[in-house]
């Protein structure tokens, strides 16, 4: 029987968008919106609250074979946050700390320590604030099932519906905001999920599970030209709506992935239920266009204006939280959402030192040189935290210069690691070591080692796999079947100073021991067609983390669409497997860490640093926090943020 | 008074002189005259001197070196890997002072005049004594022109780059003038239908918008070099030069000594480069120079997009990109940006100059009459 392979998370996708164009992640939080002021220790559910108990349920279900439930999280992000705060002391009174350079360790914490909190009174937060926001690209599309990029999962995050989420430990968890229970099989073939009964669409139609059921049978269907949000969902069997608030998710195999798939966009069925068959493309008749201006949301926010390349704004949805005069939810922070669209990080800084956004991700030489007078203070503040996102040389493989393992492991030998993490990242960013971060569960036990610069190592590796300079041209060559084959290859990057300088680098660590290696700054799509179709020799990327070792298969199974290096090895194939079928964690941690030291024996990528998160915040932000996947895009995420009021 | 030693001088001078000053003799020496000109020329010279000898004026590689019995020319090494190859083999690893010394006692260099280097950083020692490059180090007795974020000196790159603008110049508007004087000759010396065609042609290439072009091409090209960019520039870059030629040919065609050609049974080929050709170069050497300049400025212009030269290739107008990115380090923008402005400054005066020179209608009144 083929198994069919699962491809990663969606969230993959964005960060793998992230990471190549280099621009902060944040991708598609399921938002749920903010505390209420004025009960701070709200229960997790209003009490008017009434569903179908779950007994009633099995009784009316038909299963296939008797099913063993376990509950699983279903908890408010913000409450389980200000508990976890309530443990914490705060570190300094906030006038000493907006007056502090963050300069040390110390300083961090205690910017972090102080400013990262949810407000302990509804006096303090200005619910009438508007945020600005950095977006870096603009968007295609306001439907949440189109959506491709990160900065279309930060935008769609804020106006979709999401019934699960992470925490910053990647641990996943439903909203208590949208969902009242939900249950797993003890095999993992079946989710079901009771979603609450007090959930509007922004026209005021109800959201309902049939509005779930409905997306997910459109996201299916071939004739809908989806883009990106299909990936991983074939391991879903079906999804039915039981009543108008159950559903049950049923999975094709017992994974203990299954549940990453479940977190697809949902979109209303009155709206699209008709409209689709006329016109598949979601995009074309003028009832889609109609839609797309100005789209029916089911989250916090709702489209309020768009101005296509320059920016777009969202308004808080006073029916998302409010029910009959009654407040059903934490109230979302903001008034309005302002997205900036700024490609260029240079303008960025600018509009964030006058206030014009206020927010955004700083590169490396920012963070140590270019904010640090009172220029940036003024308004500003900054904060960092670490963040799981690796950048590697990645060597093609199936090409005769970069087949031979000990001939990758040459080029670990030859990176001027010093230089790249000290000189050009200012020593910002920590080395990385494996596939899988040393603090995930899966990551090694004992930390490696890195590889050092060591030019008589990688000579002796590369005389030992053939390549020498016989002719005496100053390039090494070697005969492959009769032809003799210079030492010559191309690297291709983004097009950014940074990823530039240190492909040059390499360039210049290459030079020195006969091998030409051009630099080719590449422009980012056409650098994604290229790596996909396997058409280049090396390159320069990163990618992100997924939620779960398990995304990372795509990266490395024999001909998996993110194999950009072609690389295939049939134990590696056959651990993946092995994982995927596992339920238990520590059996799963088991597999995924031989995968990464093979993977580290091998060298298909020279690994050499994480990207920690380094973030500008107006002065007037409060209660951002850092995950391994960036300030914004886990749970609460950007929900917890909000603005002090004057 | 004035008219009489006027008349004595010239008397004086026909008779020391038996034959009259040719036209390109009569050019220079007017062109002599204008100070402007002659220094801008002058500058140009010595631009192209430093591009020639850049590797022997800053650089880390020994102009000559003797090792183990032969003499070497390793600064060769920036334009091919193969001036080199001995070291590399012998394991330099692009380090020469400290492993000349070691690996062949006996060996002897003569150095670059300012011993840093355009693609790289210099470490500590590497030259002895001398400290390791500083990061976004302001000017100094080391780095004349401070060093950027990677460590590289922005002198060496500076100097280096002085190859990348000056062969643009020189290239594309090589190929500008080939076509565009061909092209001109023929539709001014044909006429007819020849010089409609042509000059239709010259109408859709004056069309083109060059900067467009270039960035179209450089994402289909697979491996885009500066050459690419150069015969861009040059093959969209010939229209002013061949109307310019066509007028020539024009009025020149009309001559009493072409009619005379013809009569004779001069073939036609040779009429138009060897009887109307010579003079009718002088006026187009105008819209060259200025074509130079341009072009400079376009080099500049991609590479301060980021469509420039490959890296580490240096150049004037990816050194103001980096100073675009690092503003705080003010020596990233002054220097190149000072280099651009003088370069393209003198073309322009030497276009110029060269202008007033040949047409007789800007000549200063009758001094020479």
């Amino acid at each position: 029987m083929r198994i069919r392979v699962q491809s990663s998370l969606l969230l993959l996708a964005f960060s793998l968008v992230v990471v190549f164009s280099g621009c902060p992640s944040k991708p598609s939080p399921s938002s749920s919106g903010g505390t209420k002021s004025s009960r701070p220790k709200e229960p997790l559910l209003p009490e008017s609250f009434e569903t179908t108990p779950v007994e009633e349920l099995e009784a009316t279900i038909e299963w296939d074979t008797p099913v063993e439930w376990e509950d699983r999280l279903v908890y408010s992000a913000l409450a389980r946050f200000r508990e976890q705060q309530a443990a914490k002391k705060v570190p300094a009174t906030e006038e000493a700390v907006l007056k502090l350079k963050n300069d040390s360790d110390e300083s961090n914490d205690k910017i972090l320590g102080t400013l990262g909190r949810l407000h302990e009174s509804g006096e303090l937060i200005d619910y009438d604030a508007e945020i600005k926001l950095l977006l870096p690209s603009d968007i295609k599309s306001t439907n949440p099932v189109m959506q491709s990029s990160t900065y279309e999962g930060w935008v769609i995050g804020m106006t979709g519906l999401g019934f699960f989420n992470f925490d910053e430990k990647m641990s996943p968890y439903a909203p208590a905001e949208y969902v009242v229970s939900w249950q797993t099989s003890k095999d993992k073939l079946y989710d079901k999920v009771v979603i609450r009964d007090d959930l509007v669409w922004s026209d005021g139609t109800p959201i309902t599970a049939h509005d779930v059921e409905f997306s997910y049978r459109l996201i299916m269907d071939e004739r809908v030209p989806i883009p990106a949000v299909r990936t991983g969902m074939e391991s879903i069997k079906d999804v039915k709506a039981h009543n108008d608030y159950t559903l049950i998710y049923s999975h094709s195999e017992s994974l203990a992935t299954n549940v990453w798939n479940l977190n697809f966009p949902v979109i209303p069925k009155h709206i699209y239920e008709k409209s689709v068959e006329e016109d598949p493309t979601l995009g074309k008749s003028k009832h889609h266009l109609k839609y797309e201006e100005n789209p029916v949301c089911g989250g916090p926010y709702q489209f309020l204006k768009r101005a296509k390349g320059q920016e777009i704004i969202l308004e808080r949805r006073e029916d998302w939280y409010m029910r009959d005069g009654k407040q059903v939810r934490p109230k979302p922070h903001f008034k309005t959402l302002r997205f900036r669209v700024i490609t260029d990080s240079n303008t960025a800084l600018l509009a964030l030192k006058n206030g014009d956004v206020e927010d955004m991700e700083f590169q490396p030489e920012q963070w140590v040189e270019q904010t640090n007078d009172s220029d940036f203070y003024r308004l500003n503040t900054k904060a960092r935290g670490v963040q799981w996102v690796y950048y590697y040389f990645g060597w093609n493989c199936k090409i005769p210069l970069f087949e031979d393992v000990k001939v990758r492991r040459a080029m670990s030998y030859c990176v001027d690691y010093d230089h790249i993490l000290e000189t050009l990242c200012y020593g910002l960013y920590p080395p990385c070591t494996s596939e899988y971060h040393e603090d995930s569960w899966a990551g090694p036990e004992k930390p490696r080692a890195p590889y050092k610069q060591d030019f008589d190592k990688a000579e002796a590796l590369l005389e030992e796999a053939g390549w020498i300079d016989r002719d005496g041209d100053g390039i090494r060559e070697k005969m492959i079947n009769g032809k003799k084959v210079k030492f010559e290859f191309t690297i291709m990057c983004a097009n950014q100073q940074l990823r530039v300088d240190i492909c040059t680098s390499l360039k210049d660590s290459l030079d020195r021991i006969g091998i030409v290696c051009r630099v080719r700054p590449t422009e980012f799509t056409v650098m994604q067609e290229k790596a996909r179709a396997h058409e280049f020799q090396a390159l320069f990327g990163g990618w992100g983390t997924g939620t779960d070792p398990f995304t990372t298969e795509n990266l490395w199974k024999t001909d998996e669409g993110r194999n950009f290096c072609d690389y295939s090895n049939k134990r590696v194939d056959e651990l993946f497997e092995k994982a995927k079928y596992e339920l238990e964690q520590d059996k799963r941690a088991v597999s995924y860490r031989e995968i990464d030291d093979i993977l580290w024996e091998e060298q298909p990528y020279t690994w050499l640093y994480y990207r920690s998160a380094f973030y500008g915040f107006n002065k007037k932000l409060r209660g951002y926090q850092f995950s391994p996947r960036g300030p914004f895009s886990y749970g609460p995420g950007f929900d917890s943020i909000w603005a002090v009021a004057d | 008074m004035v008219e009489d030693s006027a008349n004595m001088k010239t008397e004086s001078a026909l008779a020391k002189l038996p034959k009259s000053p040719g036209f390109w003799k009569e050019t220079w020496h007017r062109f002599r005259k204008r100070k402007m000109a002659m220094l801008a020329l002058v500058y140009v010279i010595l631009m192209a001197i430093v591009a020639i000898f850049s590797p022997a004026i800053v650089g880390t590689k020994p102009v000559i070196a003797s090792y183990k019995g032969d003499i070497y020319f390793p600064c060769l090494g920036y334009y091919s890997p193969r001036w080199e190859a001995v070291f590399t083999k012998d394991k330099f690893r692009k380090v020469y002072p400290k492993n000349l010394k070691e690996k062949d006692p006996d060996s002897w260099a003569i150095w670059p005049l300012v011993f840093n280097d355009p693609h790289r950083r210099l470490e500590e020692n590497e030259w002895p004594g001398r400290p390791k490059n500083p990061q976004n180090g302001p000017p100094s007795s080391d780095n004349f022109f401070g060093t950027d974020k990677g460590r590289v000196d922005v002198f060496a790159q500076v100097v280096h780059g002085t190859r990348t603008a000056l062969l643009v110049g020189f290239v594309s508007m090589g190929i500008a003038s080939l076509i565009g004087i061909s092209m001109g000759a023929m539709a001014g010396f044909f006429g007819g239908w020849v010089d409609i065609i042509i000059s239709r042609i010259i109408e859709v290439v004056m069309c083109i918008p060059t900067l467009i072009l270039i960035l179209a091409l450089i994402a289909v090209i697979e491996q885009p070099e500066i050459w690419h960019m150069m015969i861009v520039i040059g093959v969209t870059g010939w229209t002013g030069i061949a109307r310019l030629t066509r007028a020539e040919f024009l009025k020149l065609k009309q001559m009493e000594y072409v009619a005379a050609a013809r009569v004779l049974g001069v073939p036609q080929f040779r009429i138009i480069y060897k009887y109307l050709l010579p003079n009718a170069l002088a006026p187009v050497l105008v819209p060259i120079t200025f074509g130079i300049a341009a072009a400079i400025l376009i080099e500049s212009g991609l590479s301060y997009l980021g469509f420039g030269a490959p890296p580490p290739n240096p150049s004037w107008g990816k050194l103001l990109q980096l100073g675009r990115q690092s503003y705080q380090n003010w020596w990233l923008i002054l220097f190149p940006g000072l280099s651009i402005f003088v370069t393209v400054l003198a073309y322009n005066l030497i276009g110029e100059g060269l202008q007033e020179a040949t047409d007789p209608r800007l000549r200063e009144g009758g001094s020479r009459e």
